[in-house]
């Protein structure tokens, strides 16, 4: 690695170190509690998968070029250079964590993991060196937010065809849209995802409760945070900020994306409009007697699954059990308290990687397969499209023989027409 | 010695201090739910009583808690050595509290915090701060309880607190001068060792990660929203 490409990366490190960052980097004292937090390292077993560990990494460059004694007395902390190794090293680090903050309920101190990791995915950015295909599809998010009038006609044209099966769960008077889109004053934006099975449900559940809503013309994922690029994760929420505030809705309601609430709800700083995910959405429904569920659909035990951005750092915990004890009579919980739920393994970008990841995704999730088998479930409930993909590899690959469900979808299937 | 220590100690403490907290604050929540309130009042309660460590290492907590609170009667009794200070008296006692037990706990507890690192997999996350931090800390509470040791279970009575404090008073006021006792008690080379390690960590705590003292509550805090 040259000087040049040295110092920009030291750069980008130094614009990381905000007042938080600096406690999480200079505290550390390598007690070992956390040790047990990482399900990486309960199914595997390597040490470079314990969070501090894992910090450690990147605490050594912060050691070698912001502390004094990177020059005075480098060994004491074990200070390393910054070079192709250590870039290196900060890629297995960063892209083996999947940012579920367990590790964060250990710590004496609260050193957030998922934030010094967000400096190693920061400089992997600077170097070039991240997964180019997130970047990839980060871009196309940020191009599709640039030029809406061309993906526009596109678009309504393919959301037209959903509407007849949106229809099909909720029947509708003659002259009333399915999928309203681009409606000025609505009371609910819904922010979806690319794909049929995250809006049909969703939509129909919303005409029945008959809520003034309006469906996005951007989907809510975010890759810009899964790579970890600040102003790339800003464009591809600005988009989503920018239709809200033309819309002047009075709430936006995130998906089933772990991700996108996140980044929404914490991340995105003060908004006029309320932000809510779709369970907290669809749980007011049933408080509020809007809508009726039949709760005779499901046999067998049901458990649900936490996702990590959506429970213990997103604090919608308590609507999902809420929802499903209107479903069925068997819930059992994952965990006694969803604080300590088991990452599914998933997060961080994981899934969006697909087969180049699906090994590791196995291996180290382990302990999320056998939370699962002992409650004994033949349904495995939850609320993100993440979770959802990696507990159905799960499944296939620990030959569980459960059944993976979006909570939105067998809320819709329960819907009850009066 | 003494005063380059101190000096190191409250300046280089207080200018990083300064530095840190004067950084851009986090814009947005790093808080873990669910919540309970009052939140500070939880955040002392883990910055405090590191409720984490109780549940997934109680032995390590017993250690950790029996350390931090020795660590405090320490200072009280090195503050009760430059004067008397009615506050502390509150409950009468000789100066070091604890019966000379105080020392032995923090002893035993730095053994116990040393050879854990020997085990692994603590010891592949340590780095050699860590050890040094706790060999220093065990020489110098060695070497210091070695004097009050002597004089509450050997009956050796050379060196009483009057002649610590003419010693510290002198110091304070900036004219240096030690006791004839001091200098000629067969415990002399105790107190040199002692206090000449002591400067050593004095030195090195704002540089270290010994800064968690200061840090751990603002942290728990932003845990705890």
């Amino acid at each position: 690695m040259d000087q040049k490409t040295r110092e920009d990366l030291l750069k980008l490190f130094q614009g990381k170190l905000n007042e938080a960052m600096t406690f999480y980097l200079e505290t550390c004292t390598r007690c070992g509690v956390c040790i047990e937090a990482c399900h990486v390292y309960a199914s595997m077993g390597q040490v470079r998968y314990i969070a501090a560990y894992r910090q450690e990494i990147v605490r050594r460059i912060y050691k070698k070029y912001f502390k004094a004694r990177g020059k005075v007395w480098p060994s004491v902390g074990e200070s390393k250079e910054l070079n192709e190794m250590a870039l290196e090293e900060l890629y297995e680090a960063a892209y083996s964590c999947t940012g579920c903050r367990r590790c964060m309920v250990y710590c004496p101190f609260g050193i957030d993991t998922q934030m010094i990791m967000s400096i190693a995915k920061l400089l992997l950015v600077g170097a070039h060196s991240e997964p180019e295909i997130l970047t990839l599809l980060a871009d196309t998010s940020i191009e599709k937010g640039k030029s809406l009038d061309i993906f526009k006609e596109n678009f309504l044209t393919g959301i037209k065809k959903l509407e007849k099966d949106v229809v099909k769960k909720w029947k509708m008077e003659a002259g009333e849209t399915a999928i309203p889109m681009d409606v000025q004053g609505a009371d609910l934006l819904f922010v979806a995802l690319a794909g049929a099975h995250s809006i049909i449900p969703t939509a129909a559940i919303f005409n029945a409760a008959g809520e003034n809503w309006t469906l996005s013309f951007f989907e809510a994922v975010n890759f810009g945070a899964f790579v970890g690029d600040p102003a790339r994760t800003q464009l591809i929420l600005d988009r989503i900020v920018n239709e809200a505030t033309r819309l002047k809705v009075k709430e936006v309601c995130i998906c089933e994306c772990g991700t996108a609430f996140r980044v929404m709800k914490q991340l995105a700083g003060k908004q006029p409009f309320k932000v809510s995910s779709v369970t907290e959405v669809h749980a007011r429904y049933i408080k509020e007697g809007r809508i009726q569920l039949d709760r005779s659909l499901l046999n067998g035990v049901v458990t649900y699954h936490d996702p990590c951005q959506i429970a213990r750092n997103g604090d919608v915990i308590d609507a999902p059990r809420y929802i499903l004890k209107h479903l069925t009579n068997d819930f059992r919980d994952m965990s006694p308290d969803p604080t300590y739920n088991w990452c599914c393994g998933g997060g961080g970008g994981l899934v969006a990687l697909g087969e180049e990841t699906l090994d590791f995704r196995m291996k180290s999730s382990k302990v999320k397969a056998d939370q699962i088998k002992r409650t004994e479930a033949t349904t495995v409930v939850t609320a993100c499209e993440n979770c959802h993909t990696q507990l159905c590899n799960l499944n296939d690959h620990y030959q569980m023989g459960v059944d993976v469900k979006f909570l939105s979808s067998m809320v819709a299937d329960a819907l009850v027409q009066n | 010695m003494v005063y380059f220590s101190f000096a190191v100690f409250f300046v280089g403490t207080g200018i990083r201090l300064v530095k840190i907290f004067g950084k851009p604050k986090q814009s947005t929540s790093l808080q873990i739910y669910p919540e309970k309130r009052p939140q500070w009042l939880w955040a002392l309660h883990d910055t405090f009583l590191f409720p984490s460590v109780r549940k997934h290492k109680p032995i390590l907590w017993i250690f950790l808690i029996l350390f931090h609170a020795c660590l405090l009667l320490l200072v009280i009794g090195h503050l009760e050595l430059f004067g008397e200070f009615r506050i502390f008296q509150m409950i009468p006692h000789e100066i070091f509290l604890g019966k000379g037990f105080v020392g032995l706990i923090l002893c035993v507890a730095l053994m116990f915090f040393l050879f854990r690192r020997f085990l692994s997999p603590v010891r592949e996350l340590s780095v050699p701060e860590d050890y040094y931090l706790l060999i220093l800390l065990f020489l110098i509470v060695l070497f210091g309880s070695q004097m009050d040791w002597a004089r509450r279970w050997y009956g050796y009575e050379e060196l009483l607190v009057e002649d610590y404090r003419t010693y510290l008073l002198s110091l304070l006021t900036l004219k240096p001068e030690l006791p004839y006792n001091v200098i000629n008690s067969g415990h002399s080379f105790m107190l040199v060792l002692h206090v000449f390690f002591a400067n050593l960590f004095l030195i090195f705590f704002p540089f270290s990660q010994s800064m968690h003292a200061f840090l751990s509550l603002p942290m728990n805090k932003l845990r705890r929203g």
